[in-house]
């Protein structure tokens, strides 16, 4: 049963995301050991378990172990196949930790995802589901994944206890198209919004204003929504965040967020998201170093073509990112200084896409 | 053309960075930055080691794709020539960046 010769062998719980869902799209059963051996509380930790599950849950024939200290896990992976799902998150992470990866698998699912995920929506560690929503998900549409995308955001829920709601929806597709992307073009909008929950409806309001203040001597184009949830559909948990992006003539998209932190008010929140912002489109590049691996898995899965995007410096997790994706589908990126990019730092993302086609995919 | 010379001489092979050196990815990019913060091992002569505690401290570096906020390197934002100097990023920038209405 076991296969020595094919299994891929990881040490440590970093980049523990990237690396089930690099296996899971190539097929290939991996081992990670090390999984905080030295910790006082060793192993995997609630949340980490819980995306084993839910990748389980969303996979038909899928073999997981994991060793009974915790420190270890075997993955054999089995077929993607979606269909309507739902899926508690644990408190200790939001539901952002479990969708980006979910995404990454989605669209080379059997049948298309219909995926209820409960629990924190916005938080300081993962995108938040309006970033999701509004960044991540026209990232897809880059690759030509885009009838039925859907993130519908039903409840939102505020850490602690959380008590929100969201439905993903995301199509099949049979190949992803080549990217070839390179011109950032210009900021054309900005677009915002603002949700409080269990406080003050005006906070949005505040936020709003206070963002506006440092936006509006950039474009006229900016529109900034308050998005009001009430009652039941609010959460269990006070919280308010402002989430922005600003759109460029090519379609690039920066963003950036902030969330309510005890004792600071509103309005510096707000400030906080807008200049937060102001740095990433500083940064420039076509696409933001959040949605790298992203953008980049989708490259190495796209025809047999070379794609191309212009980025900013690979981040830690890009780095390890691309280092995983060579081992287990043995592309190798060309990454090289844009021309014409002046006194920046940007770089030329290179590669010859795999050709992989979606053999899950249910005919009719 | 360009007003500024060669502002850094080196420029970094992020291909062989990546594929083909043994530097973890925090490594590679803190190199960026400073080149000789790395500690002699040789000075350490005692028996007894203090472990590095790299591993087992930072561990709750979380698996997270936001990068926290720093409120104090936002700061910059609240000068006027900085909120200036990306002007020309928006449409409504001339490309040499001095316009103002």
């Amino acid at each position: 049963m076991t296969l020595p010769s094919s299994l891929i062998q990881f040490s440590g719980h970093h980049y523990l995301r990237h690396r089930l869902v690099l296996s899971i799209l190539s097929g290939k059963p991996i081992r990670i050991d090390k999984i905080r051996p030295d910790d006082k509380n060793p192993g995997l930790r609630d949340y980490e378990i819980s995306l084993l599950r839910i990748l389980e849950k969303a996979t038909n024939g899928t073999i997981i172990e994991i060793s009974v200290t915790g420190t270890a896990l075997l993955l054999k992976p089995g077929i993607i196949s979606g269909g309507p799902l739902t899926h508690e998150c644990p408190l200790s992470r939001s539901v952002g930790y479990f969708l980006e990866p979910l995404i990454m698998l989605a669209p080379f699912a059997k049948r298309p995802f219909q995926l209820t995920l409960r629990g924190i929506t916005t938080d300081d560690h993962d995108l938040s589901v309006d970033l999701i929503r509004t960044v991540t998900l026209p990232h897809l549409q880059l690759f030509g994944i885009s009838d039925g995308l859907e993130l519908r955001i039903k409840k939102r829920g505020s850490p602690p206890a959380g008590g929100g709601e969201v439905q993903f929806l995301c199509p099949i597709v049979k190949q992803v198209t080549t990217l070839n992307f390179v011109e950032p073009g210009k900021i054309k909008r900005i677009r915002g919004i603002a949700h409080a929950v269990r406080v003050s409806p005006q906070f949005s309001n505040r936020m709003i204003e206070a963002s506006r203040s440092v936006l509006n001597r950039y474009i006229p184009d900016i529109y900034l929504y308050s998005d009001v949830y009430k009652g039941e559909d609010s959460g269990k948990s006070p919280g308010y965040a402002l989430s922005l992006l600003a759109e460029s003539t090519t379609s690039a998209i920066y963003c950036a967020e902030a969330t309510s932190q005890p004792g600071v008010a509103p309005e510096d929140v707000a400030l906080l998201a807008t200049r937060s912002l102001l740095t990433e489109i500083g940064k420039g590049g076509c696409v933001d170093e959040r949605h790298q691996t992203l953008v980049l898995l989708m490259m190495v899965l796209g025809s047999e073509d070379v794609g191309r995007c212009r980025m900013g410096e690979p981040t830690v997790r890009t780095i390890q990112f691309l280092r995983d994706v060579h081992s287990l589908f043995g592309t190798t990126f060309k990454i090289v200084p844009a021309e014409s990019s002046g006194s920046s730092n940007q770089l030329m993302y290179s590669c010859y896409g795999t050709g992989y086609v979606n053999v899950n995919r249910s005919l009719a | 053309l360009d007003s500024s010379s060669s502002q850094r001489p080196r420029r970094r092979d992020w291909t062989k960075l990546i594929y083909s050196s043994d530097l973890t990815p925090d490594q590679i990019l803190s190199s960026n930055k400073e080149e000789d913060s790395r500690e002699s091992d040789a000075e350490v002569d005692e028996f007894f080691h203090i472990k590095k505690s790299d591993s087992t401290n930072d561990d709750e570096m979380l698996d997270q794709t936001k990068e926290p906020l720093n409120p104090e390197a936002l700061q910059q934002w609240e000068d006027e020539e900085m909120l200036d100097s990306i002007r020309n990023l928006f449409i409504t920038g001339a490309s040499t960046g001095d316009a103002d209405e």
